[in-house]
């Protein structure tokens, strides 16, 4: 890892990206009273960046979406590869890229279904397991994940925080409200476990009361926290009468209200907060407002992992700002090939705005955010119009203090897709002999990514 | 284990057979034996939560944001029993305890309101009967003794700077506590039936209380199971009378409709005014309004609850009249009026308005596929199979120069053998309703000038329109049955169990009888023993 010298006024412009920002003062102190520039770097930062509708369907999809350039994979391998279409946006970010990558998880029968790549691409990408079949008698045959999402496995993953959890294990942020059903991953795509979701944030304002308003009478936390014991000591007469289904989900309620018990105590590090928030309904504009909230979060070590959902799977968005009347599920099944073109290369630049926030934040070390992070891009299948889960999207953005490569693209046609999993958890330091289940099990991770 | 008894209403189940008594108990593929479900924890819906503290606090409480409910097999009150809170969540309720608080208890005239009188002490004799008395509201049950001594610790503990702040701390907790914030409602022994369990009178006045009123459980609900009245048939009769009465039971019902006939997918659906003339802002809100109304008139007058789907009667606003080309003296964009359509018109019941044309449609086409399918699963309670894996759900382009309808495009899909089965359980009811678009006008030409062709059929009965439908749904046994299984669906928040069969069955037949009067159903969904009886959770899942 590379130290960089920065400049104060470099470190203002980056951190300030618009609104009338403070810094935390430890970025200051640290910036400014420190004459040891090589400080060890701070620990990595996990991110989800999640799209929906996958990409632009062409030949290597399947027989019928033939016909149709590739407009996601680069031309070339190896490291420094020239951008395609869709990657150009994310150039200035050097990301790493994987491509050919599908799901290996086996496919059961009964219900019928399962195949849909909607779920079995969401879910692999996600989970690295296969769907939950329980729910397709559902009106929206609506599923739940078996397993947490990366996001929370790595955020619920003993070494990864050690005894030193910041104020949040994770943010769960969200941007495009539209959905394609009102249950599941229609909606969410963090998950703990089966029918136990994490509804993404999706109001600036929410968020930032959330991340930044401390009450000025600290004691008075202090108390909140303290009377959670007795709410405790209620839960604990109820949950000997609960059978085993209930026990688990109040033994996960409770497990929730130590982490707030935890927080209310963790009162002094309240970060300065940046400008109230402002709004859009601009996809981009909005990723924008949202990714500079997280951005100050991040840098003020309120978490280190997060997932951002762009939107949701099979969304229903209406992008009408590309003249695309119809919503963004019944173009694709309507066969609209430029118009998902369209839409996605919007997706890539929302997600390079994302990017770019965190290259502008500086940490206390002087690091870029991006520096410090593992920023996983992906979708729920590999194209939406014959739902494909060939040539799915893997992104890796970021340098995870130097143990990812970046700007490499490395082709692995009909690889497991697990195999991504494994190279970002080696990345970032969690011990992972393998990855993947009922089917989709690897021990390997992709070659030449790890630094 | 389950637990198993021979419902006593049995004059009105036709499948009692004669050989039930070598049924097990607990065995719920054997017929003529009712087996109870197991107990579910359901969390308060957001409604719930939020009207419970306007109950137990003040009308006026701030109102911060708690995690949505989840609508999993159409019902919130389904999420509430399956769906795990969130971190985010937890939070929220912590933080929504501390807002409320801190309204009534920083002002003195609020907070004397609600307590009733001054603690002059930590722990003193008005912060006991305080807690006892908001404690029973709260919980839906008497404090025990355990609980009482535990909140008032707390209450003596946290008074900084005074009494009043322990005592607001005191109530933040009950209200973070999992006993509110869950429906506790695990019965116990019948005393009547060895082996059986039962949902004691408070547990009744809760379950009660949130299905009709979505709110804790008054004093008189609390009064009534304390007396023992939910022993008695009468004394629940009584209750559930009172409850039906209020305005909250009407907006419970209304609720329930909204949910059964999943007006939910209306969110968000916008059009183009350049391709609908007739679209303008806030008519997709009016759709769901007249649905409400339709169905509220319905139910209020005790007629045939399936005639939502035939009748004549709706309620219209201006956007709308303009829509149904009818007239509507005194309505206008926020005053609905109550219209009869023309007996010679093409619309008859909802199937025919606004809400259901428009949700299942696609902005540039309809969809007959989308709509036969909500016949099929919402209106007819039965189950359409997702499409097998690696077939194309999409229908091919018309060629150049050739405009194919959607009519068109579907009868070539279906030449694909992987896909006929169930579009041609789907697609022949849907095409009844070509004659209106994507809005739901009235139409008698496709774009490009093609005629409309209406007609299709419903399991073989070939039919020219919709309208030949609503005919046949009028006296469909069918469309009962389902209403009676999702609404059993909808007050027990769950799925019905094989062993619940029978008493489905029976509540269907006391519908039929009551001349499918929804209120009716009500009354004998409420009354009935199944509505109390569980069993024992399982130790494993």
């Amino acid at each position: 890892m590379s130290s960089r010298i920065l400049s104060r006024r470099t470190m203002l412009r980056g951190a300030a990206g618009g609104a009338a920002v403070a810094l935390a003062l430890p970025t200051l102190e640290a910036m400014l009273g420190s004459k040891d520039a090589k400080a060890a770097a701070l620990p990595p930062i996990f991110g989800l960046f999640y799209w929906a509708n996958g990409m632009p369907w062409h030949g290597a999809h399947g027989m019928m979406q033939a016909g149709n350039p590739d407009t996601w994979t680069p031309a070339a391998t190896g490291p420094g590869y020239a951008p395609s279409k869709l990657l150009e946006p994310l150039a200035a970010y050097q990301p790493s890229v994987v491509t050919g990558l599908t799901p290996h998880t086996e496919v059961p029968g009964a219900p019928a279904g399962q195949g849909d790549g909607h779920m079995r691409g969401f879910m692999v990408a996600m989970t690295g397991d296969r769907i939950r079949p329980d729910g397709f008698d559902h009106p929206s045959h609506t599923l739940t994940a078996l397993r947490p999402t990366l996001d929370q496995y790595v955020a619920k993953h003993p070494d990864f925080y050690g005894k030193n959890a910041p104020a949040y294990s994770s943010l769960v942020l969200g941007v495009s409200t539209a959905r394609f059903h009102d249950y599941g991953h229609w909606n969410a795509i963090s998950y703990n476990g089966p029918d136990s979701l994490n509804l993404p944030v999706q109001d600036p304002a929410q968020l930032f009361n959330m991340l930044f308003s401390v009450p000025q009478d600290l004691s008075k936390l202090t108390r909140r926290a303290s009377l959670l014991d007795a709410v405790r000591e209620d839960a604990n007469d109820l949950r000997v009468r609960l059978g085993a289904a209930d026990r688990i989900r109040l033994d996960a309620h409770l497990e929730h209200l130590n982490e707030i018990q935890r927080r209310l105590n963790l009162s002094s590090a309240a970060c300065e907060a940046p400008g109230m928030p402002g709004s859009s309904n601009d996809l981009i504009a909005r990723t924008e407002i949202m990714a500079e909230l997280l951005a100050k979060a991040l840098a003020c070590n309120l978490t280190r992992v997060f997932s951002f959902m762009l939107t949701s799977p099979a969304t229903t968005h209406v992008f009408n700002n590309l003249g695309v009347p119809n919503d963004m599920h019944a173009t694709c099944h309507a066969g609209n090939w430029q118009a998902v073109y369209d839409i996605t290369l919007y997706q890539m630049k929302a997600f390079s705005a994302l990017l770019g926030k965190l290259a502008t934040t500086i940490d206390a070390t002087g690091a870029s955010l991006l520096d410090r992070s593992l920023v996983f891009g992906t979708s729920e299948y590999g194209e939406g119009w014959q739902h494909s889960v060939a040539e799915m999207a893997c992104v890796m953005a970021g340098k995870c203090n130097g143990a990812l490569k970046t700007g490499v693209h490395v082709r692995d046609p009909d690889g497991n897709f697990s195999k991504a999993h494994v190279t970002m958890l080696r990345a970032l330091g969690l011990d992972t002999p393998s990855f993947g289940f009922n089917g989709g099990e690897t021990t390997e991770h992709i070659p030449g990514l790890l630094g | 284990m389950g637990a198993a008894f021979v419902l006593l209403a049995q004059a009105c189940i036709g499948n009692l057979g004669g050989d039930d008594g070598g049924a097990k108990p607990g065995d719920p593929s054997k017929p003529g034996v009712y087996v109870a479900a197991e107990a579910v924890l359901p969390r308060l819906t957001e409604l719930q939560f939020r009207s419970s503290l306007h109950d137990l606090l003040s009308p006026g409480v701030p109102m911060t944001a708690t995690e949505p409910d989840t609508n999993p097999y159409l019902f919130d009150s389904i999420g509430a029993t399956s769906t795990t809170l969130s971190e985010l969540g937890v939070q929220q309720y912590e933080e929504a305890a501390d807002a409320v608080t801190r309204y009534v208890f920083g002002d003195p005239l609020r907070r004397a309101a609600l307590v009733g009188c001054q603690p002059a002490s930590p722990g003193d004799a008005c912060v006991t009967e305080f807690l006892q008395r908001f404690g029973r509201r709260a919980l839906r049950r008497p404090l025990s003794a355990a609980e009482l001594q535990r909140w008032t610790r707390v209450a003596t503990d946290l008074a900084q700077p005074d009494a009043w702040e322990g005592l607001r701390l005191a109530v933040a907790g009950l209200l973070q506590s999992p006993s509110f914030l869950y429906r506790v409602e695990l019965g116990e022994p019948d005393a009547t039936k060895p082996g059986m369990r039962r949902l004691n009178g408070y547990e009744t006045a809760s379950r009660l209380s949130f299905l009709l009123w979505n709110t804790t459980p008054d004093d008189e609900l609390l009064d009534a199971a304390a007396r023992g009245d939910f022993d008695s048939p009468a004394g629940v009769a009584t209750q559930v009378a009172r409850l039906l009465e209020d305005k909250r039971a009407t907006i419970a019902i209304r609720q329930f409709f909204a949910q059964f006939l999943d007006l939910g997918r209306l969110d968000g659906v916008t059009r183009d005014p350049a391709n609908y003339p007739l679209y303008s802002d806030g008519m997709i809100e009016a759709m769901r309004t007249e649905v409400e109304l339709v169905v509220d008139d319905i139910v209020a007058n005790h007629r045939d609850a399936r005639s939502i789907f035939s009748t004549r009667r709706t309620f219209v606003n201006s956007q709308l009249a303009a829509l149904y080309g009818v007239e509507a003296k005194g309505a206008d964009k926020t005053t609905f009026v109550p219209v009869d359509l023309d007996p010679g018109g093409p619309r008859r019941g909802i199937l025919t308005l606004g809400a259901f044309l428009t949700m299942n449609a696609h902005e540039t086409e309809t969809s007959p596929t989308a709509r036969g399918k909500y016949i099929r699963e919402r209106v007819l309670c039965q189950t359409v199979q997702p499409p097998p894996p690696n077939v194309s759900t999409t229908l091919d382009p018309a060629p150049d120069g050739k405009p194919l309808t959607v009519r068109e495009r579907l009868e070539e899909h279906r030449k694909n053998p992987a896909c006929t089965g169930c579009h041609m359980f789907m697609d022949p009811p849907g095409f009844l309703f070509e004659n209106f678009d994507s809005l739901g006008a009235y139409r008698t030409t496709l774009p490009g000038s093609l005629p409309v062709d209406s007609s299709g059929d419903l399991d073989g009965e070939p039919l020219a329109d919709a309208l030949g439908l609503t005919e046949m749904l009028e006296n469909d046994e069918r469309v009962g049955d389902c209403m009676v299984k999702q609404f059993y669906r909808y007050a027990h928040g769950r799925l019905d169990t094989s062993g619940e069969k029978l008493a489905l069955e029976d509540l269907g037949a006391r519908f039929t009888g009551s001349n499918y009067d929804f209120k009716q159903l009500i009354i004998e969904l409420v009354t009935h023993e199944s509505f109390r009886a569980v069993a024992l959770p399982k130790e494993n899942p």
